[in-house]
């Protein structure tokens, strides 16, 4: 490694993370000592078991007190150890050049001079791999290529697109702003409110909004298609295929979006649609009133299908290259379950096109059995964040999916290391975020013992913005390592620091921030309840109440029960001006 | 603690033992969180305590406004200056037999036509007209409790015949 490669290294390092410039004694000392200051360092780190490294020292005792046990700090520049509240560790200091020590326990750097702990990457970097080679992870694989990902480039428009733009435009006038484009009402058919619901939050979701009114997908040229396919006799399958075949949701999208956004304000009728649905789900298809998220996902499954049938080959779905349901809403999930005993951990990655969560277990249960043992430092971050006035939030509930859990003695792991079976932790992070995130909230619970089923009617505060990259799993790694600056490679876990620095996670902490654009509430009891979708349009609310659309106020939504929530990366999330004249 | 001339060294020397695991677990808690607050990773601390503030605000003075704007909402203007009936009357045609159906209705008329649900058969092998017309029986008990808005309505236009009659 060069050294212009090393110090623009730790510049990209110390910007991404945030890092303070170092006190004039580390800088010091740093400069002092060349390109890998803290090589020598590796062989003295160990892990203790909680996964916290520490430095190994035969016998951890002050030098000139022998006292054992109190904060101790080992010089850097000559290893002595002395401890902080007996004074020696500073009296240590007064040399000049002895003034950076590491802190025994907690392998932290300290400056005795400044009284206070300092940060430095390669300090960091040297933690994090002494640990890794601790736990003798698997065989190396090969580095695998990084999907090259295309840097955005905001643009703004120049004086020659602002003429244009003047000459050839009207500006609207000073009265109130007409209503939103895209806002209809649609017609409840017979019980249909829940999947009018979903359709109203999936019609102002903005890359599907803007896939179907692009014209991407022609419903008159897909049925062209679709006819002569059916009338050349299809692929030789059974005699379903010919019905299957007949029928795209993707064409009633295309003709919901065509009629929301043609601007008549009529309520729409969403019959196709239905017919066609239930031709693909018959074993949803009845005058009953069925669970929005259900229906979310049969719908996605339903457009998912149909491209299939049509290239007959697999896509990958956590990329979304299959379909714009997939491209839209799909994202990566990875389960990381670590051997208790040696701290092997085996890594899988599924994908999802949604976040179901549980919402957290009452207050004042006697269960024990929900009681989950904690392990990470993780738990520092969510007890900063605390206060949180007595209520349950959504970032409890993703804190809470993200929480290392213990599995019981009855779920013992196999351990590729071990080769037995033993206890494991088992810890779930978000790999790749979709570009739309739903999150459902489990509110009805279906008892198969008792033969009963119930509505959960907490309340679950929910914000407007929402940053999930304490959810990654680059930062749930991190955080495993105690926090540590390091360059965290997610597709194996060893990785050398430095290595991939032009690419990954710079560009996953901008796409990390979402706004909330819909929410689709559900009142009433389980049997008989009513689903409503808010809508955030030119940052003001309405209420979709299948025909009946009303303006409302921003509280009130943040008031209600959300059953099912939509974000959308920041990004794709145009904030148009609130004055309709042009500037 | 240890200055209690009265305890014995047994007692002072577990007391001191107990000072030092207090004292290394608050100074753990200490290094951890100071090392968050440096590296910037809780900065969106101020962002997220704020979305909780409005939420709170926004609960004291929407108390109960699940249950409050539902019951009148049917008979409000909507936004475009429109009302509309509890039952949406537009008519339209059947995809699958032709028929013209009120939109409020579809869906119930749907499952018949299609031979889905519980009342009708699965498997069907006689036309969709026949098929309705054998489930005509008892329509209200079976949509009744599924209804939860306008149940008055909903008798009252069974009784008198809907529009599937024709």
């Amino acid at each position: 490694m060069s050294s212009t490669s090393s110090a623009s290294n730790h510049r990209l390092l110390r910007r991404r993370h945030h890092l303070p410039p170092p006190c004039p004694h580390l800088a010091s000392y740093l400069s002092s000592r060349g390109l890998r200051p803290f090589r020598a360092l590796h062989r003295l780190l160990r892990l203790r078991p909680s996964g916290r490294a520490s430095l190994r020292l035969d016998v951890p005792t002050c030098a000139s007190c022998g006292g054992g046990s109190r904060r101790l700090y080992a010089c850097l520049a000559c290893a002595v150890v002395s401890c902080w509240d007996s004074g020696h560790a500073a009296a240590h200091a007064g040399s000049p050049g002895h003034e950076i020590a590491v802190d025994v326990d907690r392998a932290e750097l300290f400056c005795c001079a400044c009284r206070d702990q300092v940060y430095d990457s390669g300090f960091d970097a040297a933690v994090v791999l002494s640990v890794r080679s601790a736990v003798a992870a698997s065989s190396g694989s090969a580095p695998s290529k990084k999907r090259r990902q295309v840097e955005y480039r905001p643009w703004t428009p120049g004086p020659k697109e602002r003429t244009l733009v003047g000459e050839g435009s009207s500006p609207i006038g000073p009265h109130s702003p007409p209503p939103p484009a895209g806002l209809r009402g649609l017609n409840n058919l017979g019980n249909t409110c829940f999947m009018n619901s979903v359709l109203q939050a999936l019609i102002h979701t903005p890359p599907l909004r803007n896939y179907f009114l692009s014209d991407r997908h022609n419903r008159f040229v897909c049925q062209r298609q679709r006819m002569k396919r059916y009338k050349s006799g299809g692929g030789g399958r059974g005699d379903n295929s010919g019905n299957e075949k007949k029928v795209c949701l993707a064409c009633d999208l295309d003709a919901i979006f065509s009629a929301a956004f043609s601007g008549d304000r009529t309520p729409y009728s969403p019959a196709s649609f239905l017919y066609s649905w239930w031709q693909h789900a018959s074993n949803l298809a009845s005058y009953e009133q069925q669970d929005a998220h259900e229906f979310f996902i049969s719908m996605l499954d339903g457009i998912h299908e149909k491209v299939e049938l049509d290239q007959s080959k697999t896509q990958d779905q956590g990329k979304g290259d299959c379909c714009i349901a997939h491209r839209v809403f799909s994202g990566i999930l990875r389960s990381d379950v670590t051997c208790t005993v040696c701290g092997y951990t085996s890594t899988t990655y599924d994908p999802c096109v949604d976040i179901s969560l549980d919402l957290d277990p009452s207050h004042g249960s006697t269960k024990t059995g929900s009681m989950k043992s904690r392990v990470s430092n993780g738990e520092v971050e969510s007890m900063i964040a605390g206060q949180n006035h007595g209520m349950s939030t959504l970032m409890g509930c993703l804190e809470r999916f993200t929480r290392p859990e213990r599995l019981g003695a009855d779920q013992k792991f196999y351990c590729q290391q071990c080769q037995e079976k033993q206890e494991s932790l088992k810890q779930m992070s978000i790999r790749k975020l979709p570009l739309v995130t739903c999150f459902h909230i489990k509110r009805f619970e279906h008892s198969s013992t008792r033969n009963m089923s119930r509505k959960v009617d907490r309340y679950l505060q929910f914000p407007f913005s929402l940053d999930m990259s304490r959810y990654l799993s680059s930062s749930v790694l991190r955080s495993r390592y105690g926090n540590r600056i390091f360059s965290f490679d997610e597709e194996n876990d060893d990785h050398v620091a430095g290595a991939d620095d032009d690419d990954p996670n710079a560009s996953v902490e901008i796409s990390s921030e979402f706004e909330l654009f819909a929410v689709v509430t559900h009142t009433g009891k389980l049997d008989a309840g009513h689903y409503i979708t808010y809508l955030r349009l030119n940052n003001q609310w309405y209420r979709c109440d299948d025909a009946w659309i009303t303006h409302v106020n921003e509280d009130l939504v943040r008031a209600a029960q959300c059953y099912m929530m939509f974000y959308v990366q920041k990004m794709l999330y145009y904030k148009a001006s609130e004055s309709a004249s042009a500037s | 603690m240890s200055n209690d001339d009265n305890s014995s060294p047994h007692s002072q020397l577990s007391s001191h033992v107990f000072e030092n695991l207090l004292n290394s677990i608050i100074v753990d808690i200490a290094s951890e969180c100071h090392r968050i607050s440096r590296l910037g990773l809780d900065r969106n601390l101020e962002e997220e305590e704020e979305e909780l503030r409005l939420s709170a605000q926004a609960r004291r003075r929407f108390a109960d406004s699940s249950n409050s704007g539902e019951t009148n909402s049917k008979h409000v203007v909507d936004i475009f200056g429109q009302t509309h009936p509890a039952i949406a009357n537009e008519i339209f045609e059947c995809m699958n037999c032709g028929r013209s159906i009120m939109a409020g209705r579809f869906a119930p008329h749907l499952e018949k036509c299609m031979g889905k649900g519980r009342k009708a058969r699965l498997k069907s092998t006689r036309s969709s007209t026949m098929q309705s017309r054998h489930s005509r029986g008892s329509p209200v008990s079976v949509y009744a409790p599924y209804s939860n808005r306008a149940a008055n309505g909903t008798v009252d236009e069974y009784a008198n015949g809907s529009l599937e009659e024709s």
